[in-house]
């Protein structure tokens, strides 16, 4: 027995506060998990996460690395808790917020509405200054209205005031010296400038994303600092990160200072853990798929790598234009079809799933929670895909009556009995998620049969088999602890931060001086602010892209920029990547001029990753776990009797195939005839589909 | 896989499947278009049709281009049905007078699609391009008189031929546009999204079968009447009538009558075409009747061939509405929103609870082309502009939004447009103009000011710059939209519809949009200025 490293990953959810805590031998790489729950606490959030933490009786001295996720973020803007904001903006420029971009995604409406602004006009103020898009100064800042303007803000109570002035991704100093001047003027608000977040052109969404920051902040800040004190005083000495959206963790302080960053933390754990786990099994290309119980959630991961994107929005869907993000955000399509979401026939006979969900409460149907509405959960009861009998790990009786009258009303709607209408629900949840894989596969011009599917959440391993086929995927793995997988995620992660910049330039050699100098600088400003914290240069490892696109185009193409500086002897190759990437996704290239429009650099930082071992495999043929036999109906593959494995005593090189069912408490697994089951040395189960 | 052909769900899979082809037609176009216009204003529609241009569905876009593509093919399969249509053909047309069905500027592409030797489908496209000659920079001359001036015409022709392109034609085209790179790139944006729609339609039909692909697509159609059944049989049977005088002085009408099967609108008794272009036609006068149906008896985006079986319009040949060879379409938008306004505000006037009061009521279409100062390269900024909304019975109208005709429609950033044109933006605000009384006051207009800083052309097209937006049901008029040439000496110009206008540095555009219209008589004063 080597020592015990304790690793823990806190989250807080909108209902629970979950603890999952890994004690690994450091010598064996045995990992024993823990898990606990409580309730959330709001408004006072740490209480939930130090209640967790002593209910898991987590020894805070002996943890050695503590990892933090939260959608207080998420929720606060969604439930519109956050402060009264007063915006400070470009002379001339005060409604840029209000107007937006003017579309309108429901386009027969004539009763459309527009989302409301996160900041009335009242609390929408100027300041005279221009700055041109080449960054230099055109117009002088002045700062003497000031103080008036900062009068009005107290007076009508004024919590938090964000900056954003025309141009300032190309220069900053006009926000610089008007945050510094507010912060003179008035040292208790928080202030928030546009540059600290986005260094992006198009001032809309980077004016929403000032905003929206801003009206987290104050209690984000206030939440992240009571954990900090909280952690410590119960003996905790080192320093708590937090998860992000980039698929990388933060400190605390930093989270604190720009709290919009952890917007999409819980998903992009997930899609790390899946990235991590494909590493871990020699798969670096993944199709990772979260299903949980409002939503499923999916992403590309390429050669290891996840795509990180600033075009994030929130609300928006096909009614609505919703509200930008400008934050670095792991590329992901999330689609509202969980286990919870409920099936429904429109008024002209048509059968939809989603993206309404019968939630926690009453939850579905067969909760016997007074839930009527049949969700996909009912359905794969129904259909025997779920046992019965060990429903949610045995601690809930389903209740078959609700789940059956449900059903047959979806039923009746359509003309057809319980059982059709059961299979009919399958298919149309199956359908929408593969929709959903072919947006961030075939749509990207990626061939899914060349990646691994990674399946996780509370219905990964339900329905995970059915999308694979469709898909022509021929590896689907199911992680091994796929219930604390997102957690798992979470302390694999590395300290990460993307800088992402517009610098508009053609891609020529004479321009290749000017590139690389804007990718020093930025990798000197990142080592500049880990170094403050205490990260030095030596721990840090940079990844550059650039942003390319043939001239007189919008959108742009990420390309990796491998292989040392940027030089003039280079820019050919650069240009050639860029062509073909482009033609992977778009089909064609042209013999036009190649622009860039911005970079991206990321910065990471180990701190102390797992190692994980594999077990001793010995080859077995699964009788040891096989817990029973049941009628399973695969909806389009058929009835069949299917063998029905019980989870925890699955161990590593056990082989099967299907029909089968594979039960933990806390999933599902249904695999389909003629798969083939094999568990491996670090107990996922590898399910080989023969297409 | 036991696949049961034609139950329900998989006639909806197969529909799903159809659905997010043409979205993806869109995305890939959005992502790869040269022209602001395109990827930007998203002046573009994306659509597929049967095998015989019935419109199946349509991605995003805007909502006057959903049933542009169906008359497009149709026009396409009259003309080449005698030859041979064959697998990997693709075709072109901008031509009114050959299925284009909007102006020159629109070009449209479309590719039939064949599964087991039949044509199942067509994949379309059609999307604005910056330049395709004529007698003005952007090709949309106010002093236009007869088509042929408006640019290069291509009459529903061969872009490819057995998956082999016609590579004169597109020398043709690039030679043709003032801008032919931004022609040549946006061409190939348009191949590329129809190819790969075609690619998915073919997969769905090569997976389910043919039989059970068109299945799946008649019960669509079905659908989308059913759909608009049940919102005609929710209105009020009757004929209303209604004339409006243009700005330019002409007097339009049109007759409306609604029963629970049909709803007819008459537009006979409209002036003759003209010889300026202010035409449209007859097809884009059908999208306007389209429009107000939609809006009126189900206003979700599902549209099909079938949501529009009981729409019918009538229009009489050689009129503005219908106009035929040579007449000049360049600014077909403005007759064709101004037509949409006309009927709507029929229909407002017999369901005021049932409507919004008027809009801005135009594009306005604002064109500058020139240099950019610093890079020294050709640009044409096109960009519509966003205006008031009107009112509704519960509420007061939308501050700037784009028109009516528009839907996904993004307006160009301050600091893109500052960068790309070298055009200083001076302000962008919600308009200050009063608003009127109203019970529920309309939304505010947008004023905004550009400061070339090189010689560059102007053109634009206001409506609304003489007779205001309407209110309903007694709530006051919305203003009107106006665009003002300041002079470095001071001078001012007001322009409604104009081309070749030289601007240069030191002059200041400043464009004032109309506020929209209010509804329902003012019995107190709701005008606030904070919101």
């Amino acid at each position: 027995m080597g020592q015990t490293v304790i690793r823990a990953a806190t989250d807080v959810g909108g209902t629970f506060t979950d603890l999952v805590c890994f004690e690994i031998d450091s010598e064996t790489g045995q990992s024993h998990v823990r898990t606990a729950k409580s309730s959330t606490t709001p408004p006072d959030y740490e209480q939930g996460v130090l209640d967790v933490l002593s209910r898991g009786d987590v020894d805070l001295a002996a943890v050695g690395f503590l990892a933090h996720g939260t959608t207080v973020v998420i929720n606060a803007l969604t439930e519109r808790k956050g402060v009264k904001v007063g915006l400070i903006a470009t002379e001339g420029f005060r409604d840029t917020l209000e107007i937006a971009r003017g579309n309108r995604p429901d386009f027969f409406n004539l009763h459309y509405v527009k989302p409301k602004p996160f900041v009335p006009r009242y609390l929408r103020r100027e300041l005279p200054g221009r700055i041109s898009y080449l960054g230099q100064e055109t117009a002088r800042l002045d700062l003497d209205p000031l103080p008036g303007i900062l009068d009005d803000f107290r007076a009508d109570g004024v919590e938090a005031v964000a900056i954003c002035f025309l141009h300032s991704y190309a220069n900053s100093s006009h926000e610089e010296a008007a945050e510094a001047e507010v912060r003179r003027l008035w040292p208790e608000i928080p202030v928030v400038s546009s540059h600290s977040i986005a260094r992006e052109w198009r001032e809309y969404e980077r004016t929403n994303t000032t905003v929206l920051s801003a009206y987290v902040q104050p209690a984000a800040e206030r939440y992240l600092h009571r954990l900090r004190d909280g952690l410590s005083a119960r003996g905790f000495r080192g320093q708590p990160y937090v998860m992000q959206s980039n698929c990388g963790i933060d400190s605390l302080e930093s989270a604190a200072r720009v709290p919009i960053t952890m917007i999409e933390s819980g998903p992009s754990s997930g899609i790390w853990a899946a990235a991590e786990l494909g590493r871990l099994i020699g798969d670096t290309n993944v199709i990772a798929l979260d299903i949980g119980g409002t939503t499923a959630k999916c992403a590309l991961i390429e050669n290891g790598n996840v795509r990180i994107v600033t075009d994030y929005w929130i609300e928006r869907d096909r009614k609505s234009a919703g509200y930008p993000v400008m934050v670095p955000v792991v590329d992901l399509v999330e689609i509202g079809n969980g286990g919870g979401s409920i099936a429904w026939v429109d008024e002209f006979g048509k059968l939809h799933v989603g993206p309404h969900s019968a939630g926690a409460v009453p939850g579905p149907a067969s909760y016997g929670k007074g839930g009527t509405d049949a969700t996909t959960t009912d359905a794969n009861l129904w259909l025997g895909r779920i046992n019965k009998d060990y429903f949610c790990g045995g601690e809930t009786e389903a209740d078959m009556g609700a789940a059956g009258k449900a059903i047959a009303e979806v039923g009746a709607k359509l003309g057809v009995g319980a059982d059709e209408a059961a299979r009919g629900i399958v298919r149309i949840a199956n359908n929408n998620m593969v929709n959903a894989l072919k947006l961030v596969s075939l749509n990207r011009g990626f061939d899914p049969r060349e990646f691994t599917m990674v399946a996780f959440g509370g219905g990964g391993g339900m329905h995970s088999v059915a999308l694979a086929q469709e898909l022509g995927v021929s590896k689907l793995v199911i992680p091994a602890d796929a219930s604390v997988f997102s957690a798992w995620g979470m302390i694999m992660s590395d300290l990460r931060r993307d800088y992402i910049s517009t610098h508009l330039m053609e891609l020529s050699e004479a321009a290749a001086a000017d590139i690389e100098n804007a990718l020093a600088a930025t990798e000197k400003t990142a080592k500049a602010q880990f170094g403050a914290e205490g990260v030095s240069p030596e721990r840090l490892a940079f990844q550059r892209f650039g942003k390319f696109r043939y001239q007189n185009q919008e959108h742009t193409t990420e390309i990796e920029l491998e292989g040392g500086p940027v030089v003039p002897a280079g820019i050919d190759a650069i240009r050639e990547r860029f062509q073909a990437a482009y033609e992977r996704e778009y089909t064609y290239r042209l013999n036009a001029p190649v622009e860039m429009v911005g970079i991206h650099v990321t910065a990471t930082a180990e701190v102390g990753r797992v190692q994980m071992k594999r077990r001793e495999a010995t080859r077995s043929d699964g009788a040891a776990a096989v817990k029973g036999v049941r009628a399973v109906d695969y909806a389009l593959d058929g009835v069949h009797e299917a063998t029905i494995y019980e989870g925890p005593r699955l161990a590593p090189g056990m082989e099967f195939s299907g029909p089968a069912i594979i039960e933990d408490p806390g999933s599902t697994v249904v695999v389909h005839p003629g798969n083939a089951v094999r568990i491996d040395g670090y107990g996922n189960i590898i399910i080989e589909i023969r297409n | 896989m036991n696949r049961d052909s034609d139950d329900p769900i998989t006639l909806t899979v197969i529909q799903a499947g159809l659905s997010a082809a043409a979205d993806e037609m869109f995305s890939m176009l959005r992502k790869t278009a040269m022209s602001p216009i395109i990827y930007e204003v998203l002046d573009v529609g994306t659509g597929i049709t049967d095998g015989q241009g019935n419109l199946v569905g349509s991605g995003a876009g805007i909502p006057t281009f959903v049933g542009v593509l169906d008359k497009a093919v149709q026009r396409i399969i009259a003309l080449h049905e005698g030859s041979v249509i064959a697998e990997g053909d693709m075709f072109i047309t901008n031509d009114p007078n050959f299925g284009g069905v909007t102006h020159l500027n629109d070009i449209v592409i479309a590719m039939p699609v064949f599964a087991a030797g039949k044509r199942i489908a067509w994949t379309a496209c059609i999307a604005h391009w910056s330049d395709i000659g004529g007698m003005t920079p952007g090709s949309m001359s106010t002093k236009a008189s007869e088509l042929a001036q408006e640019g290069l015409r291509l009459p529903a022709v061969h872009l490819f031929r057995a998956g082999r392109p016609v590579n004169s034609l597109f020398d043709v085209i690039c030679a043709n546009s003032r801008l032919p790179d931004f022609a040549r790139g946006d061409l190939w944006s348009q191949i590329a999204a129809c190819r790969r729609a075609a690619e998915r339609v073919r997969q769905l039909a090569d997976s389910y079968g043919p039989g059970t692909f068109g299945r799946a697509v008649s019960a669509l159609f079905s659908a989308g009447e059913a759909r608009s059944l049940k919102g005609l049989g929710e209105l009020t049977p009757g004929r209303w009538e209604i004339s409006v005088e243009q700005d330019s002085g002409d007097l339009w009408s049109a007759a409306i009558t609604v029963t629970p099967q049909s709803f007819e609108v008459d537009l006979r008794n409209n002036p003759e075409q003209k010889a300026s272009p202010y035409n449209t036609s007859r097809d884009g006068a059908v999208i306007s009747a389209q429009m107000i149906f939609k809006a009126l008896t189900d206003p979700q985006r599902f549209a099909n061939a079938g949501s529009f079986r009981p729409l019918r319009v009538e229009t009489r040949p050689g009129s503005v509405f219908h106009a035929e060879e040579p007449a000049p379409h360049g600014y077909y938008f403005e007759t064709r929103i101004r037509l949409f306004d006309m009927l709507w505000r029929c229909l407002a006037d017999a369901f005021p609870q049932r409507l919004p009061a008027g809009h801005f009521g135009s594009i306005c279409g604002t064109v500058i082309a020139g240099r950019h100062p610093d890079s020294g390269r050709a640009y044409t900024m096109v960009e519509p502009q966003m205006g008031g909304w009107g009112a509704t019975a519960a509420r007061a109208g939308l501050d700037a939004m784009y028109s009516t005709s528009h839907g996904e429609t993004y307006n160009c950033p301050v600091e893109i447009c500052e960068a790309r044109y070298g055009i200083d933006v001076g302000w962008k605000r919600l308009s200050d103009r009063p608003r009127g009384k109203a019970l529920h006051p309309g939304g505010r207009g947008l004023s905004t000011c550009y400061r070339p800083r090189h010689a560059a052309i102007l053109a634009a097209g206001f409506s609304c710059g003489k007779h205001p937006v309407w209110g309903t049901a007694g709530g006051a008029e919305g203003g009107h939209n106006s665009l003002t040439v300041i002079r470095l000496n001071g001078d001012r110009e007001i322009h409604n519809f104009v081309s070749d206008c030289p601007v240069g540095p030191g002059d200041e555009i400043v464009i004032e949009t109309a506020n929209g219209g209010g509804w329902g008589p003012a019995g107190r004063e709701t005008g606030q200025i904070a919101t």
